[in-house]
């Protein structure tokens, strides 16, 4: 796959490329996924191509090819290269200056996925879905992913690098229903679980079918819950409904190709100005949020990003300042920071963009029970149901599957469909109190879309569960 | 016989099983997308995407995979039958659809399939060219083929073209939509589109705010198809009827929408982006949902069908089998037109309210209701006097899609069809038949950033 890519690279070099760079992708993913006791996905598949990236006259040009071949790596380079003199625009784009990467990387992993039976995947699944079953349930699913990619990264700029990377993940729901009202409740997160890069050890530790009777049950309980009154309030959130929160509300905003503009037709831009960079109070003192594409076990953990700059760790939000962007090498240049470190394609038929690698919520201190202990009336708000952020990503509103009145510092009465809204800076300034590092939890979601034509990145976040003052909460509203 | 075709019998012989289907789904497009007037992602794809389903004992595989040499294939086929043995038996698996003879039906442009690279940068330089403000969207065209052949003497094929422009005016304070899209290349007008975009974003300057709470609304076609869109995923849905989540649910036959709404899915209407056949092999028929009101049907895959039992037969809308968790989906849906001649009537029947464009980062909050929340944009406006009249910032919405529905003052007369693929994974194309609607109820719960980038 190597001199496939270099010959991409020389091939764009000669139709009049300034820069180029290959990728050569394969990759395989398995998911089963089981609903009411029936196999409903049962797929193993596998792609695999070479995405060619140039730079002509300053205009970008992107072309890929199914065939991982001598023939394939020349026709991506050649049409990149046509694409890229037929650009309108007046053009210029420099690139943050890098060092040439060379290097590997591969996944850290105990038990290969592809190495387990799909009969066995199957078989966790069903045990899982059985034990979901309640009088009221009247959807069981359970799924369970896994995929492995394989990497080869060459730049005209000096830069070869290899990665492996391998990903797990699972998860379960209970939709119960009665007299026309309908509730879900999943783990360990809502809408397909949470993944990880690992091995199966990862699904395995998630222990589906021990969590599966509590899901069931709290499914049905909600059928007779009361409705979220609608108030002005103290919340809770816990951790996995926090990781939404910051990959919508931090995540997306901080990402320097929106602050610039070109998500503007499709996933929107920012309230974030570059200027803003270092003086504009994202929130309270307690917030502080790190890109870290080194953490283990990360979604967005890796050796070299896609246009081969090394993983590092960086802090976006520091003491409720914004203090980074997310950044490519040509929009680090534009802002003259950095030398980006955030570019992700999704698989060999993409472009890559900027996008979250991971984004976590720093921990601050105490339990969860010592938040909520705070809070003399409240509520907590548990798992992501809904979710809607604006194109500037400044109005928000999320609904949670289950929430729980806290009156005196404790825990009363479940509520259901809570939502709760706000402004993203006002709302994290409200910010009082981040539980600490015992209760932080890595997520890994994989359904993060941006880009025309879109693309899905597959994103971790570390948060811990937080208390917010003044809140607006409501019901279905 | 078209090479995929032809693909997909030989993906077929290499197939062990009692029954087996080979699906072939090829992709040619080019993106050219812009912003700030420039292009900045430039996308050419070319793929094949190979699938195996196979039968062995009433248990089901799949494997794809997108090699089509004869390892490749023959590491598919091993992989497909792996996964057959794999899973449990499922008692009421309905078969794989037998030999049928599609429907003809247009979709098809020589003009699109013609065009290069340099053309599809050319057609969004024209849009580019035509913008007196910056300029953000994309121009893409695309080739698509679908083949189907098995066991069972199915052996379809469609070759599908598409374009669409997409036009976003825009600058600090002020920005305006528009977009176009067609299976015929005459059938898209760049510059116009970029035109109409420019012209919306000039009457958003000065945005001012909006109190919350109900207000009647014109909602042009790209917001009402919107809306649609995602509550038609749950509410239209064979799967989601039989699991009780529909809003269909215990409604069918009854009048629960405003006697002037209808609404079809139908993939064979030309106007559309017409398909002959579904993900299954199933001809593609067309579905009345809602007849002047009246709740009358849902659209159904061959197992959904198999499964509600009684005398239901698919309805030719399985999607692709990485989306079998979703159900039978409604992926050309189609509206009914009204009497108004344009959305400037609708305005003067609203007399006082707000007038929409477009929607952004829809959430359905309630399906079994139909609770949609999401906000406006590029384009919001109150409506003062049946004119058009001050610009607003982007409104927050949390709407009963059902009581929005159930009192519309009027519809436009003509339809218009907007895309409704973002071009994740492959591309297959859709698009949705929707007029702009006057509703006399449209929540808005908050306010957000004001136009402009």
């Amino acid at each position: 796959m190597r001199e496939l890519c270099e010959q991409a690279v020389a091939a764009a070099l000669g139709a009049g490329a300034s820069y180029a760079d290959a990728r050569a992708v394969v990759r395989r993913s398995q998911v089963v996924g089981t609903r009411n006791q029936r196999v409903e996905r049962l797929d193993d598949s596998e792609t695999q191509g070479i995405g060619v990236r140039v730079l002509v006259g300053g205009a970008w040009g992107f072309a890929c090819d199914r065939r991982l071949s001598a023939e394939g790596a020349d026709a991506a380079a050649q049409k990149a290269c046509a694409f890229a003199k037929a650009a309108p625009g007046g053009h210029r784009r420099d690139l943050a200056p890098v060092a040439p990467a060379q290097g590997e990387f591969r996944t850290h992993l105990e038990r290969d996925p592809f190495e387990v039976a799909l009969a066995e995947k199957v078989e966790l699944c069903l045990r899982a879905e059985r034990a979901l079953e309640h009088e009221h349930v009247k959807v069981t699913s359970a799924s369970v992913r896994a995929q492995r990619e394989h990497k080869v990264f060459v730049s005209s700029e000096g830069a070869a690098t290899e990665q492996e990377f391998v990903e797990c993940g699972g998860g379960i729901d209970a939709l119960a229903s009665r007299d026309g009202v309908t509730q879900i409740r999943s783990y360990p997160s809502a809408h397909g679980g949470s993944s990880s890069q690992a091995g199966w050890e990862f699904v395995e530790a998630l222990g589906l079918e021990r969590e599966a009777p509590r899901v069931g049950e709290q499914a049905a309980a909600l059928l007779q819950a009361p409705p979220c009154p609608s108030q002005l309030t103290t919340v809770v959130i816990d951790a996995e409904q926090m990781e939404l929160q910051v990959h919508e509300s931090v995540g997306h905003p901080t990402e320097l190709d929106r602050v610039y503009g070109t998500e503007a037709a499709y996933a929107g831009t920012s309230f974030l100005k570059p200027e803003d960079l270092g003086s504009l109070k994202y929130g309270s003192e307690h917030m502080n949020v790190t890109a870290d594409s080194t953490t283990p076990g990360g979604l967005g953990t890796f050796g070299f990003d896609d246009e081969g700059v090394p993983a590092g760790r960086e802090p976006i939000v520091a003491a409720g300042v914004l203090s980074g962007f997310l950044t490519s090498r040509e929009t680090a240049a534009k802002i003259g920071s950095g030398s980006g470190g955030s570019m992700r394609a999704d698989n060999w038929s993409r472009m890559p963009l900027v996008r979250m690698t991971n984004l976590h919520l720093e921990a601050g201190e105490g339990s969860l029970e010592e938040l909520i202990g705070g809070v003399d009336q409240g509520v907590y708000l548990e798992t992501n149901k809904s979710w809607s952020i604006d194109d500037k990503r400044l109005n928000f509103q999320f609904g949670t599957q289950i929430a729980w009145e806290i009156k005196g510092g404790e825990l009363g009465r479940m509520l259901r469909d809570a939502t709760y809204t706000g402004q993203t800076p006002v709302f994290w300034g409200s910010l009082d109190a981040v539980a600490g590092p015992e209760e932080w939890i890595l997520h890994g979601l994989t359904n993060c879309g941006k880009g025309q034509p879109g693309q899905h990145a597959h994103v971790s976040h570390g948060t811990s569960p937080a208390r917010f003052r003044d809140v607006q909460v409501g019901f279905k509203q | 016989m078209s090479e995929a075709l032809e693909l997909a019998h030989r993906l077929l012989g290499a197939a062990e099983g009692e029954q087996a289907l080979a699906l072939v789904h090829s992709e040619r497009s080019g993106m050219a997308r812009f912003a700030r007037s420039e292009v900045h992602q430039p996308t050419l794809i070319e793929n094949d995407v190979l699938e195996l389903q196979i039968v062995r004992d009433g248990r089901l595989g799949v494997a794809a995979g997108n090699r089509s040499d004869e390892d490749g294939i023959r590491a598919l086929a091993a992989r497909a039958a792996e996964a057959a043995d794999s899973a449990p038996a499922d008692p009421d698996f309905p078969g794989l659809a037998p030999s049928a003879e599609p429907p003809r039906t247009e979709g098809y442009d020589e003009e699109i399939a013609a065009l290069s690279a340099e053309d599809q940068a050319h057609l969004a330089a024209a849009a580019i060219d035509a913008s007196k403000l910056d300029l953000y969207g994309f121009f893409t065209s695309g080739v698509t083929e679908l083949a189907l052949a098995s066991t069972t003497g199915l052996a379809v094929a469609q070759t599908m073209t598409d374009a669409s422009v997409l036009a976003l005016a825009a600058v600090d304070g002020a920005s305006g939509y528009a977009e176009q899209t067609s299976w015929r290349l005459g059938g898209i007008d760049p510059a116009g589109a970029s035109e109409q975009a420019v012209e919306k974003a000039e009457q958003t300057r000065g945005a001012v705010s909006l109190e919350p709470g109900s207000y009647r609304a014109v909602l042009e076609p790209p917001a009402f198809a919107e809306l649609l869109t995602y509550f038609g995923y749950d509410a239209f849905s064979g799967l989601s009827l039989i699991e009780e989540r529909s809003y269909a649910s215990g409604k069918l036959g009854e009048r629960v929408f405003d006697e002037r709404f209808s609404l079809a899915d139908d993939s064979l209407d030309p106007r559309g982006l017409p398909k002959a056949f579904d993900f299954e092999g199933t001809a593609k028929q067309r579905v009345e949902l809602v007849e002047d009101g009246v709740l009358t049907g849902v659209v159904w895959d061959r197992t959904t069908a198999k499964r509600a039992g009684g005398q239901l037969q698919s309805t030719g809308h399985a999607p692709p089998s990485s989306a079998r968790h979703w159900g039978p989906v409604p992926f050309a849906l189609s509206v009914g037109g009204g009497q108004a001649a344009s959305a400037h009537e609708l305005a003067e029947l609203v007399d006082d309210g707000i007038y929409v464009t477009r929607l952004h980062y829809l959430s359905i909050v309630d399906a079994r209701e139909g609770v949609i929340t999401g906000m406006t944009r590029d384009g919001t406006f109150r409506v003062r006097g049946g004119k058009i009249a001050d610009p607003l910032v982007n409104l927050r919405f949390t709407v009963c899609v059902p009581e929005l529905l159930a009192d519309l003052p009027g519809l436009t007369r003509d339809p218009v069809l907007l895309n409704q693929s973002a071009y994740y994974d492959e591309r297959y194309p859709t698009g949705m038949l929707s007029p702009a609607v006057a509703t006399a109820r449209f929540d808005v719960t908050g306010v957000g950033s004001g136009p402009g980038v």
